[in-house]
């Protein structure tokens, strides 16, 4: 399913959250939408779920998903950043996803074993009882096993642990296809695993869009620390944009791509009067991680 | 609608109807309904011969009465909060993301949140009149329980569209519960005999008074519950006497229903209108 966006303009209230998003996404590819906390990523996808109006133009396949959001929404899964909080039982559940769908329950549950969810012992717990991890793999789970041409996940793994995460890479690879893919996503992990582009949101506009490659080199950064008791370098790291921290360190955020030149340039620099360096990569894309980032760019 | 239409709305309905369970809502005002009625027949109304009735149409008729005033408190909490909620807890994010229409969950939550108000009901009252006839061998008053569940429906529905419209319009939780209780207490409190009060303290004019009263739909289903059984008007009180000799009995009992349906009828259309057109979280 191909996505068009045109000049989408979205306010609540006072607020203008989407600030002319214009987007193409290809049949088929699959795209991180990142950017920190406020950035319109959710607002984005909800309109792509046809659950907000908005001002411009959205077309998935030709068709407006607010217009024709039922019959779209028969080729599309979502997994939601926030679990619904319902008192209803897993299988009541799973029984309504499966019949509003036409889907077999049992497709369900083998997809969610693989999670290692049970959803024959979970039956009868209500779903505001689960853990947030168990909700969020059965949200996967009910998500997977609709076979949909798009997939929208805002912030699928957030709440697994690493050898879930680990399957649900395998798993998706494996069942994903041909299938359009839209990922929120704080995680340079699944942006590096599931996803060929980027699109990056900062204040409801779109500041950077493109491979996932270039994304990496020039945004992903890394965090370098320099321990020198020598006073007489100062002028030099700040001139290189370290700034002072506890004791004696300095720190900076790098781009990952240009760590290894500045270490080299450091070690070259210091000539002996180096007590320790240390590189730590940002494996989140956290507000604080964004704002090293913002730094890096300065 | 086509059958797929249907089996979605049916999959919504016992989403919901699971969630109303959950919460022991539907066990609650049920006891409540029985609680009602025990209290009614244990305090010897049966018994009374108060105003000439004895029996079970007196019971029937006092627990009607208490019902005039406890129904719409249960309809307006059980639909005024339901949108909301929906859209709080993260329902609609995930209904609306499976191919449901906005049509197909907001007529199966309404369905939902009326009938489990209504069906206690329609099983309480035949249940006390058979009760009746098998402990004391009267007979059952099959014409007033018809009349008592009709105007019973109405009044569920008038304050199960106003509740719905509240629930939708008011997305804040705490604000729209505060307008509930407000419509609740304005209605209970604006039938015509508390209105007269109003009238000598501020000098309403009667028409006021009279426009006033005739549009509360507490007020409708009072007079068309005693319009059955109250014949010589004594406790109809200013509008229901006025209403009743211009127009008689049959036709108070119509008006005493078809005005709160319409109500109902009319705050449900508004609702959906908004619900339709507007953002779903």
């Amino acid at each position: 399913m191909d996505i068009t966006l045109r000049n989408v303009v979205k306010i609540f209230g006072s607020i203008k959250v989407l600030d002319g998003v214009s987007l193409s996404v290809p049949s088929g590819r699959k795209t991180a939408l990142i950017g920190p906390n406020g950035s319109g990523k959710s607002t984005l996808t909800r309109i792509l779920m046809g659950m907000l109006a908005c001002e411009g133009e959205v077309l998935l396949d030709g068709l407006s998903p607010f217009a024709r959001r039922e019959r779209l929404a028969r080729r599309m899964a979502y997994v939601p950043q926030s679990p619904p909080q319902l008192s209803a039982s897993v299988a009541d559940v799973v029984r309504a996803v499966a019949r509003i769908r036409d889907l077999e329950e049992r497709r369900i549950a083998v997809i969610a074993a693989q999670f290692d969810l049970d959803l024959g012992a979970l039956a009868g717990r209500p779903i505001r009882a689960l853990s947030a991890g168990m909700k969020q793999k059965l949200l996967i789970a009910l998500a997977l096993s609709s076979r949909a041409d798009l997939l929208i996940l805002d912030e699928p793994t957030a709440s697994l642990d690493v050898s879930a995460r680990a399957r649900f890479f395998s798993l998706f690879a494996e069942m994903s296809g041909t299938a359009t893919l839209l990922l929120c996503s704080h995680r340079l992990e699944e942006i590096q695993h599931l996803v060929e582009h980027v699109v990056a949101l900062d204040g409801g506009r779109v500041i950077f869009d493109g491979p996932v490659e270039t994304f990496l080199q020039t945004r992903a950064v890394s965090l370098m620390e320099v321990v020198t008791t020598r006073n007489s370098h100062a002028d030099w790291l700040r001139a290189h944009g370290f700034r002072p921290a506890f004791g004696s360190s300095w720190v900076r955020s790098v781009a990952r791509a240009e760590k290894m030149a500045l270490l080299n340039e450091i070690v070259a620099q210091f000539d002996g009067d180096l007590d320790n360096v240390v590189i730590r990569d940002v494996e989140t894309l956290s507000d604080k991680a964004w704002e090293a980032r913002s730094c890096a760019d300065g | 609608m086509k059958v797929g239409g249907f089996k979605r709305m049916a999959a919504v309905a016992r989403l919901d109807l699971v969630e109303v369970f959950q919460s022991r809502w539907l066990v609650f005002h049920s006891v409540l309904y029985a609680l009602l009625a025990a209290l009614f027949l244990f305090a010897g109304l049966r018994e009374s011969s108060v105003l000439g009735y004895t029996g079970m149409s007196r019971l029937l008729l006092s627990l009607c009465h208490a019902l005039i005033l406890v129904l719409p408190l249960l309809a307006l909490t059980a639909s005024g909060l339901v949108v909301n909620r929906h859209r709080e807890d993260g329902t609609l994010e995930l209904l609306f993301s499976l191919p449901v229409s906005r049509g197909e969950y907001f007529v199966a939550v309404s369905a939902v949140r009326y009938l489990v108000l209504l069906v206690p009901l329609l099983v309480l009252m035949p249940l006390l009149g058979l009760a009746d006839r098998l402990l004391f061998g009267h007979v059952v008053p099959w014409v007033f329980i018809g009349r008592s569940l009709t105007i019973s429906a109405t009044l569920l529905w008038s304050f199960a569209g106003l509740g719905l419209a509240i629930s939708t319009f008011v997305r804040n939780r705490t604000k729209a519960l505060m307008y509930l209780l407000i419509t609740w207490i304005v209605c209970v409190g604006g039938l015509d005999f508390a209105l007269m009060g109003l009238m000598l303290q501020w000098r309403l004019n009667a028409e006021t008074v009279f426009v006033l009263s005739g549009l509360n739909p507490v007020q409708s289903s009072r007079l068309a519950l005693l319009s059955s059984a109250e014949p010589s008007l004594a406790i109809l009180g200013p509008v229901g006497f006025y209403l009743a000799n211009r127009v008689g009995h049959s036709w108070l009992f119509l008006l005493g229903t078809l005005q709160p349906a319409l109500i109902g009828w009319a705050s449900w259309y508004v609702a959906w209108r908004h619900f339709r057109r507007g953002d779903l979280v």
